[in-house]
């Protein structure tokens, strides 16, 4: 069996996550002071050595999204870092889990990335649900102004740094990073037409980089250890570990970090295997956004790239498992109902579209007749959806549609119901 | 603290407008935005009343109705409805005699339902305000209200 | 950035200047790609998705709005695909849709749905959702209805409001199916809305619709659509009026003509009513026995032709005056001004402009040679830095307010007020200053002693255009010397580090402008503060170029246009001193009449005739479309005056507070049944039309006029139309000589236009000032304390002013139901802790005494919009004539009363 690599998580329970003294004493802010020491732009190149992808779900260079926004409007008055904490995807509590065990790991790897692209203000954006996420990242912030890691001439280097706390409100949206930009600005979380992407215009319309707690955190151990110690870890073309947070019917569901490219039967394994004496029969990979798979895929490396070679997603290391007791379309329903309840309105494929979604999704559930066409109709409605809309939303649906109906088609008909 | 006091704790910048309205609401008796406190906001921050209405509608942890004194978040997103947490609603409503979106009688409690709150490994889980509670059954339900009403008598 | 640059769309090239969006760029070339969120005037929104399109090399369909046309593209805009998918989406729209609509608005979305064969519900796939969503319908508001149910959300008007108007009144709520449009807390009456309408304009659907005239408009009758000249302040706002069944049932903005873009105020949009009143003046009348009595065209006006004879006969030529109008055409007034030279034989003729822009036009004819604004209105959006002097643009010129504040609210342009009083403008500034009344003078030469200090100057200015140079510079430099900050900050209470900022950034600024307004003219001082305005700006070389320089936005819808024609004491057509010889003996040329009959002398100006009539020297006047009754200063003396004159003509629309007192009054047109022209704030020429008939018998003034000179024996010429008129004038004024209605018909030309082949001006100043000599001039002048003061028996200073939803003496203005629901009651401002000493409460009603008479029964509004110790009143209203309360001493350059200025005290209404 294979076993966890903390290398992000290496102080989680094992320091106090309010102590700043604990962090440091546990070679924290090491990172910080070799950055300091570097000039930004060698930050930006040992990331992008490192090999490191963005987190947050879409797995895009975080080296290549801080050198666009260090590049973009040098006549800009100023430059931002935004720390996208509003982890809403169902099934996934990763960010919570840095958020609350080591809170500086990612404050760290925030001031890091802010040296970088040269940003004198950040904010962090955490979800307002997450409660103690925002007590411990506050007393986090406060100590490392104490400290000097925060505020005027950071270490003594002249590099200056302030950084404030933003409450989301209950927006699932909000996660997705323009969206985030208007919610931070106190405006509703409606997205923003793309381009301009955040680098070139982001937050009050200034360069800002949108960075995810867990991106941040890796950002944290890059600079600390180095990239080759980094790309030890991991596959070629997704180096480092991954947090996964396994749900459902496992014995031991929590959060395992892994190196990228561990299989998921591998995963169900370290969390003690299948609950009872249940069998194995699917797994929702990255949330409501993500996709089913069935045993088929147990074996397959997950990875960015070889999940989605496969038709499948890796996004935010979701991963619920379902045995063969359990209904495949009551978790679709939900998605369904979850799109819609969290579809801003802005676009009519989206605002209209999740809610006749849904009301077909009801049908599914029900005695109705003719759920083949049924189902079709709603695969051909979310390929719209996906093709007209806005942003990330609305294109989401036709993800766990899909899947569940390529391999669960005779559930979904109704078929194999006992 | 008044509402004005509450506001001017923030700098006069649009880009502060939801933590103000989460500040506003918390220290409501109700747990919610007044149009009073809408107002007061609007005026501190130069913006026009809509442009906050606008913002308090939009997000779910907003209310603008008064609710009850402990706002019951339970959690329906795919992890919790797995682990049955259609049972554990059904129970808070029959111990409340409300159902979801109501405030019991006595005014203490407001049940709500959340989409996921990330306690997705000891499912099903809810918040009572700002707490969490985890690995939901029939009697740590009883308990954990309980432990309200016990609370609200003390003070 | 103007480049030309080409694209295939389907496979047909297209040519398009660059920087358009794709979209447009389709548009101007005739392909209608689907769309409903878009609007040429907006940023794009990308809500509707209907524009989508494919670009090859681009993955995905993108919306096409939100993408710039670049060079060699290559775009599929119809295939089978997009189709579809725009099949769908208006399926999706038409399920959230209640259809039920009436013909009174285009729906832009119904036509869509023909077009994709969704009319018949067989064809669509989606069953109606709306009614189980509960959308809601809010009809709170005076001028308009919004029903959810009917908006496709495509936030046309959300932004109208806000990047179009600058108010940004209005918010999407709630979210995903359940979401829609919402004006303050669900209720549109308690927001901030001002009723423009600009989102009722911009609204493809039935969602906005307006309320007044809903039981008439049916666009599936006949009816015709009239561009003309809306008749409210100096913007000279283009209106499309739909007319239908003779009778005005809409106004819209015109899009695409200067200066309003299609922009409208509450006024221009709702304020027509008034047209078609059933007060409206229809025949001449006489007053016999202390009665007015119905009389024919040809009784009246023989009896106005023998009285005027008699009182020449008996008093000699210089008893008798005329005010003209600044509310009817060039045209009216031009033949009006001959009519008082011609006929009468004196110079007595002038208008309203001297109660309110006189003094600013008299410091700019000194200082600068020409009196009327610098600039275009729409060069406030691309000014970095707006001065704004006793001016509150958002209510007095709503449509120009727009234009400062989308230079404010998107470009970062910094605004600096100086006004005692709040004005919605403070909300977009960054500086305020709030000088006490009356100390303008001090502030504004602290803030040139602050720009001449730190060498905030523009020397190569100062030498090249400014007479007497470095030398007039030293004698600013010395009379200024004195106002040091801290001594400007004890005489007008502004905090001597505001002050020193916002001369920084006025002299520092690229393209600055100053809109100067009525807080600065109508004081005793008002030539000596726009002195030192002018001063500022010379030392500083703000004007003379695009974007930089002063302009006083006009009041009325024609006041530019009656002085400009030579409805003046002072001076002809085209701003020629009365007292030119050369130019007497051409115009006497061109009216046919001996040199010799047109008087060299000034003649009296508006107070001044009404003090002369007061002293019985003046004994007969005619009045044109003015209500000095309500208007002019100290109106007790006023009423005495009109009292003592053995004979009064008025020609008007309605009764006035004037028409009371008059012999003879004569029903004339409005402006919707008028043909003509108007001259704007930025010195535009613009048409006026005849949209409808006149009611009546009323006629059009200058027919009057023409007629009653006539029936005097002294005829004024044959005139067959208002365009033979102007073309007159366009002989007898060279900055307008290259105009002709042949050029006006499509939109305004900007005079000094002097050929046929000119094309206007937008900037004046560019080259040299108007002066003899071409240069500018600097007029140094001390700070002097006001003549009234607040004292024990007058405690309160009282400031006058007007307000959005009501005009000039609301002789108008009150005749729309719209504009009354959002204001039709007199009030004063009195600051909170004033109120608390005098034990008033809001909604009191208290009696307002000053030295000459008393304002009864005016209710309290308590307001920290003004300084405490000091009052606003607006002057609209006739049940409170707040004019009984100022003053008639003049300022003595330009001869304008002092309305901003008088102590006055606060007592509970008896």
């Amino acid at each position: 069996m294979i076993k966890e690599e903390r290398i992000l998580l290496r102080n989680a329970g094992k320091i106090n996550p309010m102590s700043i003294e604990d962090y440091i004493g546990a070679g924290g802010y090491r990172g910080l002071e070799k950055a300091l020491g570097m000039e930004p732009v060698e930050v930006i190149d040992e990331l992008l050595e490192a090999g490191l992808r963005g987190r947050g779900g879409a797995g895009f260079s975080t080296g290549m999204k801080q050198r666009f926004t260090s590049e973009s409007c040098l006549r800009c008055p100023q430059r931002y870092v935004v720390v996208n904490a509003d982890e809403g995807e169902p099934g996934t509590y990763k960010d919570r889990v840095i958020m609350e065990q080591d809170p500086h790991l990612y404050l760290e790897g925030t001031i890091i990335a802010a040296h970088a692209i040269r940003a004198s203000k950040g904010y962090i954006y955490i979800r307002g649900e997450y409660q103690e996420s925002i007590d411990k990242t506050r007393k986090a912030v406060n100590e490392a102004y104490k400290k000097g890691f925060l505020g005027k001439n950071i270490l003594g280097s002249g590099f200056d740094f302030d950084i404030g706390i933003k409450l989301g409100a209950g927006s699932y949206l909000c996660g997705e990073e323009l969206t985030m930009l208007e919610s931070l600005e106190g405006k509703r979380g409606t997205p923003r037409i793309k381009p301009p992407f955040p680098a070139e215009k982001g937050v009050f319309n200034m360069p800002t980089l949108v960075n995810n707690v867990e991106t941040l955190a890796n950002a944290t151990r890059i600079l600390e250890k180095g990239r080759e110690w980094y790309r030890e870890t991991g596959t070629d073309t997704s180096p480092g570990t991954k947090i996964f947070t396994i749900s459902g019917q496992v014995n031991k569901p929590g959060y395992y970090e892994l190196p990228l490219g561990v299989s998921l039967r591998q995963l169900i394994e370290l969390a003690g295997g299948m609950r009872g004496n249940m069998q194995f029969k699917a797994a929702l990979l990255g949330g409501a956004a993500g996709t089913f798979v069935d045993a088929s895929m147990l074996d397959e490396e997950m990875s960015y790239d070889n999940l989605r070679d496969k038709g499948a997603t890796l996004g935010s290391g979701a991963v619920i498992v379902f045995s063969r007791e359990d209904s495949i379309t009551n978790t679709l329903v939900n998605c369904l109902r979850f799109f819609k309840h969290e579809s801003c309105g802005k676009c009519i494929p989206c605002r209209a579209g999740t809610a006749h979604l849904e009301i077909s999704a009801r049908k599914l559930k029900s005695t109705a007749n003719d759920k083949q066409k049924l189902l079709a109709s709603m695969i051909r409605e979310s390929e719209l959806m996906a093709a007209t809309s806005l942003c990330p939303l609305g294109q989401s649906p036709v993800l766990p549609l899909k899947s569940a109906a390529r391999y669960f088609k005779d559930e979904l008909y109704g078929i194999l119901t006992e | 603290m008044s509402i004005q006091k509450i506001i001017r704790q923030f700098e006069p910048e649009q880009h502060n407008l939801l933590n103000i309205l989460h500040a506003l609401q918390n220290s409501s008796s109700g747990n919610y935005l007044s149009k009073e406190a809408m107002e007061e906001t609007a005026r501190y921050l130069g913006l026009t009343k809509a442009s906050v209405y606008g913002v308090a509608t939009y997000y779910t942890m907003f209310s603008l109705k008064p609710r009850g004194r402990f706002i019951i978040r339970i959690c329906v997103s795919p992890v919790c409805e797995l682990m049955k947490v259609d049972i554990i609603i059904k129970q808070i409503e029959s111990i409340l005699d409300i159902k979801v979106g109501e405030t019991s009688s006595d005014r203490l409690f407001t049940l709500e339902l959340s989409e996921c709150l990330g306690q997705c490994q000891k499912a099903p889980s809810m918040m009572v305000n700002d707490r969490v509670y985890k690995c939901l059954g029939k009697d740590s339900i009883k308990e954990i209200i309980e432990k309200y009403r016990q609370k609200a008598k003390l003070n | 950035m103007d480049k030309t640059i080409s694209l295939y769309i389907d496979g047909k090239k297209i040519s398009v200047k660059s920087g358009l969006n794709l979209l447009q760029a389709a548009k101007e070339n005739s392909i209608d790609i689907p769309h409903l969120c878009y609007h040429k005037k907006l940023s794009p929104t990308g809500a509707c998705r209907l524009c989508i399109v494919k670009i090859k090399g681009q993955k995905g369909l993108i919306a096409s709005c939100t993408v710039r046309a670049e060079d060699g593209m290559e775009v599929t805009a119809f295939d089978e695909e997009l189709e579809e998918a725009r099949k769908y989406l208006l399926d999706y729209l038409l399920s959230e849709h209640d259809e039920s609509r009436d013909a009174t608005y285009r729906d832009e979305f119904r036509e869509l749905v023909l077009r994709y064969g969704l009319g018949e519900k067989k064809n669509r796939k989606f069953a109606p959702i709306w009614k189980h969503i509960g959308y809601p319908k809010d009809n709170s508001s005076p001028v308009l209805t919004y029903d959810a149910a009917k908006c496709i959300k495509c936030f046309r008007c959300i932004k109208a409001c806000d990047e179009v108007q600058g108010k940004n009144v209005l918010s999407f709520t709630k979210r995903g199916i359940a979401s829609y449009i919402t004006g303050g807390f669900e209720k549109w009456s308690e927001s901030e809305c001002d009723g423009c309408g600009e989102c009722i304009q911009l609204c493809p659907t039935g969602a906005i619709v307006e309320k007044p005239h809903r039981g008439e408009i049916n666009f599936e009758k006949e009816h015709k659509k009239v561009r003309t000249t809306c008749p409210y302040c100096g913007v000279g706002c283009q209106l499309e009026l739909i007319v239908q069944d003779g009778r005005i049932v809409r106004a819209n903005g015109a899009e695409g003509v200067s200066p309003n873009d299609g922009r409208l105020c509450v006024k221009g949009r709702f304020g027509c009513d008034y047209v078609n009143h059933p007060e409206r003046l229809k025949v001449p009348l006489i007053k016999k026995g202390g009665r007015f009595v119905e009389a024919g065209w040809d009784e009246a006006l023989d009896l106005v032709a023998d009285k005027f004879n008699e009182t020449i006969k008996k008093h000699g030529k210089k008893a008798l005056a005329g005010y003209a109008s600044a509310k009817t055409t060039n045209e009216d007034n031009y033949l009006f001004m001959k009519f008082i030279r011609t006929v009468f034989g004196n110079n007595n003729v002038d208008y309203c402009t001297r109660l309110c822009h006189a003094s600013t036009v008299t410091a700019m004819l000194r200082s600068l040679g020409d009196g009327a604004g610098s600039n275009s209105i729409e060069d406030y959006e691309n000014s970095d830095c707006i001065l704004v002097t006793g001016n509150n643009m958002t209510e007095t010129h709503p449509v120009t307010a727009t234009f400062v504040k989308h230079a404010a609210q998107r470009k970062g342009a910094r605004i600096i007020i100086i006004d005692p009083k709040w004005t919605p403008l403070v909300k977009e500034s960054h500086i305020w200053l709030q000088p006490g009344l009356g100390t303008d003078v001090a502030l504004l030469n602290g803030m040139i002693r602050v720009i001449i200090e730190e060498d905030l100057i523009d020397r190569r200015f100062i030498k090249k255009r400014v007479k007497g140079g470095m030398q007039a510079l030293d004698e600013l430099r010395a009379l200024t010397a004195k106002y040091t900050p801290e001594y400007v900050e004890k005489v007008c209470g502004v905090p001597a580090d505001l002050m020193q900022k916002a001369a920084r950034i006025y002299a520092g600024a690229r393209r600055p402008l100053i809109a100067t307004g009525m807080g600065y003219s109508q004081q005793l001082t008002g030539t000596h503060n726009v002195f030192c305005l002018i001063n500022m700006m010379l030392i500083s070389g703000q004007i003379g170029r695009k974007g930089a320089g002063i302009n006083p936005p006009r009041g009325q819808n024609n006041v530019q246009g009656v002085s400009d024609v030579g409805a003046s004491p002072f001076t002809y057509p085209g701003y020629v001193p009365v007292g030119d010889d050369e130019n007497r003996r051409k115009i006497a040329g061109i009216w046919g009449v001996p040199y010799e009959e047109l008087d060299p002398e000034k003649g009296l100006s508006t107070i001044e005739i009404m003090q002369a009539a007061y002293r019985g020297e003046i004994r007969a006047m005619y009045i044109m479309g003015e209500n000095p009754m309500l208007t002019d200063p100290n109106l007790n003396h006023t009423e005495e005056a009109i009292k003592k004159l053995d004979f009064l003509v008025v020609q008007d629309i309605f009764h006035t507070e004037t028409t009371a007192l008059a012999d003879v009054v004569l029903p004339a047109t409005s402006f919707a049944e008028s043909e003509g022209t108007f001259v704007n704030s930025d010195r535009r020429v613009l048409r006026v039309r005849r949209a409808v008939d006149p009611p009546g018998q009323a006629r059009q003034d200058w027919e009057i006029i023409a007629e009653i000179a006539e029936k005097m024996g002294r005829p004024l010429g044959k005139y067959r139309s208002e365009s033979e008129i102007w073309d007159e004038i366009a002989r007898t004024s060279p900055i307008f000589a290259g105009i002709s209605y042949d050029r006006l018909e499509e939109k305004g030309i900007q005079w000094p236009c002097t050929s046929s082949e000119h094309p206007g001006t937008s900037t004046l100043f560019e080259e040299k000032f108007n002066t003899p000599d071409g240069l500018g001039r600097l007029h140094p002048v001390d700070y002097a304390e006001q003549s009234e003061k607040s004292g024990s028996e007058y405690p309160y200073i009282l400031n006058t002013g007007r307000i959005l939803y009501q005009y000039h003496s609301s002789t108008m203005s009150r005749r729309n139901s719209s504009l009354n629901q959002f204001a039709n009651e007199a009030y004063v401002l009195v600051h909170p802790e004033d109120a608390k000493k005098q034990g008033l409460s809001d909604k009191m009603k208290v009696d307002i005494s000053s030295r000459r008479g008393t304002v009864r029964s005016v209710a309290v509004k308590i307001s920290t919009d003004v300084l405490e110790g000091e009052l606003f009143m607006p002057f609209h209203y006739a049940e409170a004539p707040v004019n009984r309360l100022t003053r008639d001493e003049l300022d003595p350059y330009s001869k304008i009363a002092p309305f901003k200025l008088s102590a006055v005290r606060l007592e509970a209404a008896k």
